[in-house]
């Protein structure tokens, strides 16, 4: 009983020691900004899997109604055909050929439209690239911060080659990115028409 | 020259993004347009040939989008080009940094095809174009 409770002393103290010895180096304060740094790379990580979630329902209803304007398309264009082998002038004259003509135009551009929406969801891409970039800085910056940690509380032959030189942490970028949190923010804004205001009172 | 035949460029490090705006581009009647993946590579091109509007992102790598509008401002050849910004910076303070470099519009990303017309349409008409 009596060598547990030394040991519990000795280890009590072992840990007191460390703790001083990580807060004279300075490693408390950068383990609790590592720490503090999880939150904002949850953040964005969830604003990633929105951005793409959103990205992949504007495609598929843009796809979803592309393909029922080539259905329409389609059984028009045989409708059209029947009619015009049976009676070609009959076909003609009571101006079904013109009405699908009309409708084709009118159809392919409701399609071009949905495809130019199609397109403008790919924007994703830029959007969370840059995201990620900044999450992946996030995690360069934690690994490098807790290997300092492991090299200073450890004896130099405890610590294998591989993680003797860690990657500096890149610099925080001066630019923030896309806002991915708005909500009780003053200082960005939130759409396009924000802009045009705030523009507009600088004299734009 | 008519609008139409107006050259410009685009500025993105996303080429995903490029290809949009070059599509939205030649679909509001712009079909003439090169790329450039930064500002440094912007003002290659620039210096090396002849365009009459730039669109540009702002975070690229080595050269943003705020060197980029600052450069042109202050080179005599190149001060008068009319400059997009077409960029996810939302702070307030960047939109201000852009206004005071001497951008002739700011988009926020995302945006609509409606309102990057709207914007090339304003600065030409500015332009008296």
């Amino acid at each position: 009983m009596a060598d547990n409770e030394d040991l519990y002393v000795h280890v009590g103290k072992l840990t007191r020691q460390l703790h001083d010895a990580l807060r004279e180096l300075g490693y408390d304060t950068k383990l609790e900004n590592a720490v503090g740094s999880l939150p904002d790379a949850r953040n964005r990580l969830s604003y990633i899997s929105r951005l793409t979630g959103q990205a992949a329902e504007k495609v598929l209803n843009g796809v979803d109604q592309t393909k029922n304007e080539l259905e329409r398309l389609t059984a028009g264009a045989a409708e059209m055909s029947a009619a015009l082998r049976a009676d070609p002038v009959a076909a003609v004259a009571s101006g079904r050929v013109m009405g699908f003509l009309d409708e084709v135009g009118a159809s392919t551009a409701r399609a071009d439209a949905q495809l130019t929406e199609i397109m403008l969801a790919q924007d994703f891409h830029d959007l969370t690239g840059q995201v990620i970039r900044k999450v992946v800085a996030l995690a360069q910056s934690l690994e490098s911060q807790l290997i300092q940690l492991l090299i200073a509380s450890s004896p130099p032959e405890a610590v294998p080659a591989s993680v003797r030189a860690p990657e500096p942490a890149p610099a925080a970028a001066k630019l923030d990115g896309p806002a991915v949190m708005t909500a009780g923010r003053t200082d960005v804004v939130t759409d396009q028409a924000q802009v045009d205001d705030l523009l507009e009172s600088l004299g734009f | 020259m008519s609008t139409e035949n107006m050259r410009f460029l685009i500025v993105d490090d996303f080429s995903t993004m490029r290809r949009i705006i070059r599509n939205i581009l030649k679909e509001i009647g712009y079909a003439n347009a090169d790329e450039a993946e930064d500002g440094q590579a912007a003002l290659q091109k620039l210096r090396s040939s002849e365009f009459d509007f730039v669109v540009s992102d702002i975070n690229m790598p080595n050269m943003n989008g705020f060197e980029l509008l600052q450069t042109i401002r202050a080179d005599e050849a190149l001060k008068g080009l009319p400059v997009l910004m077409v960029t996810a910076e939302a702070r307030k303070e960047d939109i201000v940094i852009a206004a005071q470099s001497g951008a002739s519009g700011y988009i926020v990303k995302p945006f609509t095809k409606a309102t990057l017309e709207e914007k090339v349409q304003k600065i030409l008409l500015k332009l008296g174009k």
